[in-house]
């Protein structure tokens, strides 16, 4: 796909991997829409480029994503790519040790993370290909999954709604090839984002970085990389590129 | 006794021997989480002979001193 004046949205695209991509795609001449539900980082985003249609959107509530979407789409009559990056991370085993007792994965964590990382993915898509299906968009939907779609240890949650956001790519892709829409998947390994960090001590991350064949994490602009990769090349379609470092979980 | 001791610790936990005393428990080593600990349960179990722990005693045994008086408990000479 040649990007010039194609219309994109970003999910979480204020900060970390999307934040990244939105400099990418910014330089591609693309005209942008990012829906985000830190507030801060949308204004300093907004700062750096005032063009860009920012909205403070919790992916996770269907409603929201359908006004996000139809304001967006309002101003720009079409939707061409969509990547869907909004997620958040939460680290704890199926059951652990804590002040003496043996203590269940929290209930309303696992229903927030699987809400976050999986269902935003199925609401924002079907909202946006919804329009793209009327007027016959020939788009590209992106969606960032992760390594850990594979199981990774201590997080349950995180690992199923990844594993599902792939299975989704799959799916989607099946689908929607006969409209003329390619989906893609992304797997990035461990990343150098404030959410990640923030999800792990520092003795873990050291134990990441070891087991990675290259010996480091991927830099946010490596993974944003991937993605423009997956929006320009028209042949990639239902794959989810394992970007990784050689790690495997 | 001791020093084994202090070497599966260490090999669990992924830290230095000479960082490890009696005062050294869930709340003071950073790597020492949940699934660390179940870990380090299993080793201990391997490594000493000894039964298969308690849920009590798992939940309890959160430090080194704790440890040590669990193994003590076991019949283990530490």
């Amino acid at each position: 796909m040649e990007l010039r004046d194609k219309k994109v949205i970003v999910t979480g695209g204020a900060n970390g991997i999307g934040r990244c991509l939105i400099g990418k795609l910014v330089d591609e001449n693309t005209i942008l829409g990012v829906f985000d539900i830190n507030q801060e980082a949308i204004d300093k985003l907004k700062k750096d480029y005032p063009a860009i249609f920012c909205k403070n959107c919790d992916v996770s509530d269907p409603k929201q994503v359908e006004e996000a979407v139809d304001d967006f789409y309002g101003i720009t009559g079409a939707i061409d790519v969509l990547v869907n990056n909004a997620g958040i991370i939460h680290s704890s085993p199926l059951v652990s040790i804590e002040k003496g007792k043996i203590v269940k994965y929290d209930i309303d964590k696992w229903d927030k993370v699987i809400s976050v990382n999986l269902s935003s993915v199925f609401y924002v898509t079907s909202q946006i290909v919804q329009k793209m299906v009327m007027k016959r968009t020939r788009g590209v939907i992106v969606n960032v999954s992760s390594i850990c779609a594979a199981g990774n240890i201590g997080q349950s949650a995180y690992s199923a709604a990844k594993a599902g956001v792939s299975a989704l790519t799959v799916t989607w892709a099946k689908e929607l090839s006969l409209w003329g829409i390619r989906v893609a998947g992304i797997a990035p390994g461990f990343t150098q984002t404030e959410t990640a960090v923030g999800s792990m001590s520092e003795t873990n991350w050291d134990d990441w970085k070891k087991k990675t064949p290259l010996r480091r994490m991927a830099t946010p602009g490596e993974i944003a990389d991937g993605i423009l990769f997956l929006i320009k090349n028209d042949f990639f379609n239902g794959r989810i590129l394992e970007l990784d470092g050689g790690l495997r979980i | 006794m001791e020093q084994k001791l202090k070497r599966i610790i260490a090999n669990v936990l992924n830290i230095r021997e000479d960082e490890i005393d009696d005062d050294s428990s869930m709340e003071t080593v950073e790597s020492w989480d949940s699934l660390k600990h179940i870990e380090l349960v299993v080793s201990l179990e391997e490594e000493f002979e000894i039964s298969q722990l308690s849920t009590d005693e798992i939940v309890e045994m959160i430090s080194v001193a704790e440890i040590k008086r669990t193994l003590r408990n076991k019949g283990v000479d530490i």
